[in-house]
């Protein structure tokens, strides 16, 4: 029949064009801004009430649209493509999905992952995660997450204790307390951060947290390396190294660490080790509250 | 063909369900009080409370228009005599298929003409601090309505072969769902963050990204509503996508309904 | 001039459980032009299939059919028929007026002429009242109409109805008739399929007949019929020691008085003799004609 021969005819001429503009159409969808894919959100209330009796799944595409936008944009960085991230509206989705699913573990952990690490919003994760504890009440993560941000960007020993003391009851295990004791003593804060990365990394089944925690993790034990090197030096010499070459001059460190975020390790005057990089991909203006250049 | 649009178009004016599905338009009114509600941005939630409403209303036209303009004409055998008339049956299919999307068309300036008005009455109320750039809240209409039509295109072909209603109507449920995610779940596939996917998943994952619709492409709400300007390539590009999408799957289902059998 | 042409038509469904079903084997069969040709055959027994094949609603699975010589697969060839459905269906949110003009403009009928052609064809069919109603009200004998109305309408020069009679009421059945005589008288063709054989003795001019997808035979309607009287029905009133006389003729009925004969036409002359001398009275005789039903019955079976 000439007719279907004509109508065939026709469906390969559009397939054509079709893979014709395929290849434009992918790359303007691949590298239409990003800022605009995250999106908006309707305020909480109206959210909780439009996602209707699917306040779970709503809740979970908008941790998962978080983590697909945030490793999109690590890939990015690496790709030296800088891309400011909006850290406002993570965070605001992140809050968002916690309220319509207050037990959505995927959040906290994200929350805990880049709102103290890269946007330093240490009030605003420990309040989420406070108030996650409410209801995971059998999850010892959110406790201990809150104790070591107390701890560790606060210096709140007290209430950091007190956290990594729920956490210790409820994960029935003395290592907590011990963490919390080592830390007291204010010495080993490198050590005390290495020992949450690596918790954290070995439990992250996410990958792109996965690999946010071990990078971090690869760079603390690099200035972790450093720090022993210089208490080595110290010692010998009876002062503090000027640089990081020395150390490595005086064969007291193999070669030159290196910085996976891409900085240079250096040492301040008062002996801190600090890197270029200030352990983050890049550093985005107004978002940090201190320097962070040291870890 | 011009015969068929016509009277698809008289089809959907007299159909109870569609009179139904408008009345939901109503909802208008509320949108102004609602949008007092946000503290700092009434004119922004209004506009996104319009635009929504739109689209809602939209997919509702376009499942059940789409979903049953095709299937309801052979399940009670209307195509009988029509499709034994000189005229072919692509220009049967082609001509109700324009009858509704000019429909969609239609209704979407209307609903955003309502828009319009309903934006309007709440930005008198509480002036917002950036203008409204009109242009892109048409845009964004626009664009919508072609995602629709796109929908409805996919439930004709769904109706070409089927003989019940579920296939239309539920395929087309699908394809909006996979349309609007495919973008996402591609991006998320191929972000090198995400390991344990093997190449072969990743490979067949982006052939079945590039042969299923991308909705998101058709998505400029968040310009419309925060006024973010679009490049004009970006708009070309949706428009060129779109009619060559459709052209491609309007193709298929006249090809298969020519060689449907009326039994 | 052959109208209608089907050659070699073979069609083979597909059912769901993957069986073969042969709907039509190997049927050809021509109807000419002006010529009345009834399609006749039990239920299941293909016609449908048939008529939708000419009218390209379904495709054989191999033969071919012409319209005026002209493939059925093109749309074209069907720009001079007009087609009848059986239990036909058209959109009810339309009015029958609409819906008619829908019917004309497909087929190419001059805008100037369509409001003329359409008066024409609903006051023909008594429907002129209703025009401007949707036709989800009307009953199953005015949607009938309406099916004839859309055949009517462009004044097509080939008529295909299938089951044109069927669902309507005496009055509706004489209606078709009558319009079927008209359209003979004016030199068009008509092609329409029934399984009732007294339809086809008052209006056919051919009738062929379709048994299980398969053409049994063609025949002229006149030739079947011009076989004329085989018997005779004779009432006879009597006593019963006249019936003796009658002896080599059997009583077929008897209901008091009245005695039933029936007579072979050969033995007709010797059994009024034997009558006449019996002193028996002739109620009644009735002559037996060969009847196109049972021609149909003894094909079927």
């Amino acid at each position: 029949m000439g007719g279907t021969k004509r109508h065939i005819l026709s469906f390969c001429l559009f397939c054509l064009c079709y893979g014709l503009i395929l290849g434009p159409f992918v790359n303007y969808m691949h590298n239409k801004p990003y800022a605009e894919k995250l999106g908006v959100l309707p305020t909480i209330a109206t959210l909780k009430f439009l996602s209707a009796d699917q306040k779970l799944l709503i809740g979970s595409s908008l941790v998962m649209r978080v983590i697909t936008y945030f490793g999109g944009l690590a890939e990015m960085a690496k790709n030296k493509i800088e891309i400011p991230p909006d850290f406002p509206v993570m965070s605001r989705t992140i809050h968002a999905a916690v309220k319509l699913d207050p037990y959505n573990n995927d959040a906290y952990y994200f929350a805990q992952s880049f709102l103290v690490w890269d946007v330093g919003q240490i009030d605003i994760a420990n309040s989420l995660l406070i108030e996650g504890m409410r209801y995971r009440t059998w999850d010892w993560y959110l406790p201990y997450f809150v104790g070591f941000n107390y701890a560790y960007f606060k210096h709140d020993f007290k209430s950091a204790a007190y956290y990594y003391q729920k956490a210790a009851e409820l994960s029935g295990q003395e290592l907590h307390i011990n963490l919390a004791g080592r830390f007291m003593q204010e010495s080993g804060q490198i050590d005390h951060a290495i020992s949450y990365l690596t918790l954290m990394a070995k439990d992250a089944s996410n990958p792109v947290a996965k690999k946010t925690f071990e990078t971090r993790l690869t760079a603390f034990k690099q200035v972790s390396l450093i720090e022993k090197a210089r208490d080595r030096f110290t010692l010998k010499y009876n002062r503090l190294p000027e640089s990081v070459d020395e150390l490595v001059r005086t064969g007291l460190l193999d070669k030159t660490p290196s910085d996976p975020y891409g900085g240079t390790f250096f040492l301040l005057p008062d002996g801190k080790v600090g890197t270029s990089s200030k352990f983050a991909f890049k550093n985005p203006k107004g978002n940090r509250p201190d320097s962070g250049a040291t870890p | 063909m011009l015969n068929h649009f016509e009277i698809t178009f008289k089809s959907i004016i007299r159909d109870r369900i569609f009179h139904g599905i408008i009345f939901s338009a109503l909802i208008f009114l509320l949108i102004p009080s609602v949008a007092t509600l946000s503290m700092r941005q009434a004119t922004e939630l209004s506009m996104t409370l319009s635009l929504s409403l739109i689209s809602f209303i939209l997919l509702l036209l376009s499942l059940f228009l789409g979903g049953t303009h095709l299937w309801r004409d052979i399940e009670r055998r209307y195509t009988y005599p029509v499709l034994s008339w000189p005229s072919s049956r692509s220009a049967y299919l082609v001509g109700k298929f324009s009858g509704i999307a000019a429909f969609i068309f239609l209704v979407a300036l209307l609903l955003g003409g309502v828009a319009v008005l309903t934006v309007l009455i709440t930005a008198g109320i509480y002036p917002p601090e950036r203008p409204i750039v009109w242009n892109l809240f048409f845009l964004s209409i626009f664009f919508d309505a072609c995602k629709y039509i796109l929908i409805v295109a996919f439930a004709f072909l769904f109706s070409s072969v089927a003989t019940s209603f579920f296939l239309p109507v539920f395929g087309s449920i699908c394809i909006y769902f996979v349309g609007n995610a495919s973008q996402q779940v591609h991006d998320y596939i191929n972000a090198p963050a995400t390991i344990g996917i093997s190449s072969i998943t990743k490979n067949m994952a982006t052939f079945v990204y590039y042969i299923l619709p991308n909705f998101s492409a058709f998505d400029f709400k968040i310009n419309a509503v925060y006024r973010v300007p679009i490049q004009v390539s970006g708009v070309l590009m949706t428009g060129v996508y779109f009619v060559v999408y459709l052209c491609m799957v309007i193709s298929v289902a006249t090809l298969l309904f020519e060689k449907r059998e009326m039994n | 001039m052959k109208a209608l042409e089907i050659h070699n038509l073979v069609k083979i469904f597909k059912t769901k459980k993957g069986q073969s079903v042969h709907a039509l084997n190997d049927l050809s069969f021509d109807v000419m032009q002006g010529e009345v040709f009834g399609f006749l055959g039990p239920n299941g027994a293909g016609k449908s299939t048939t008529i939708k094949t000419l009218v390209g609603l379904i495709t054989p699975s191999s033969g071919n059919a012409l319209i005026n010589g002209v493939p059925v697969s093109t749309g074209t060839a069907r720009l001079k028929v007009g087609y009848l459905p059986e239990n036909p269906a058209f959109y009810d949110y339309l009015t029958p007026e609409e819906y008619l003009t829908y019917v004309a403009r497909s087929f190419l009928v001059p805008v100037a002429e369509v409001p003329r052609c359409i008066e024409q064809t609903l006051k023909l069919l008594e429907l002129w009242d209703a025009r401007k109603r949707q036709m989800r009200s009307f009953s199953k004998g005015m949607v009938q109409r309406v099916g004839l109305a859309q055949v009517l309408v462009h004044d097509p020069d080939i008529y295909i109805l299938d089951e044109p009679m069927s669902g309507l009421d005496p009055l509706g059945r004489s209606l078709v008739k009558n319009i079927i005589l008209e359209l003979k008288n004016r030199g068009k063709t008509v092609f329409f399929s029934t399984h009732i054989t007294d339809d086809v003795e008052k209006v056919c001019d051919r009738v062929g007949i379709i048994v299980k997808g398969s053409l049994v035979a063609v025949n002229n309607v006149e030739n079947l019929l011009k076989g004329g009287v085989e018997g005779y029905l004779v009432s006879l009133q009597s006593a019963d020691s006249t019936l003796q006389n009658l002896a080599p003729f059997s009583v077929l009925r008897q209901s008091g008085t009245i005695f039933e004969y029936y007579i072979p036409k050969d033995g007709f002359n010797r059994f009024m003799e034997l009558v006449i001398r019996s002193g028996s009275e002739v109620v009644l005789v009735e002559t037996r004609r060969k009847n196109l039903e049972d021609y149909f019955l003894s094909l079927v079976k």
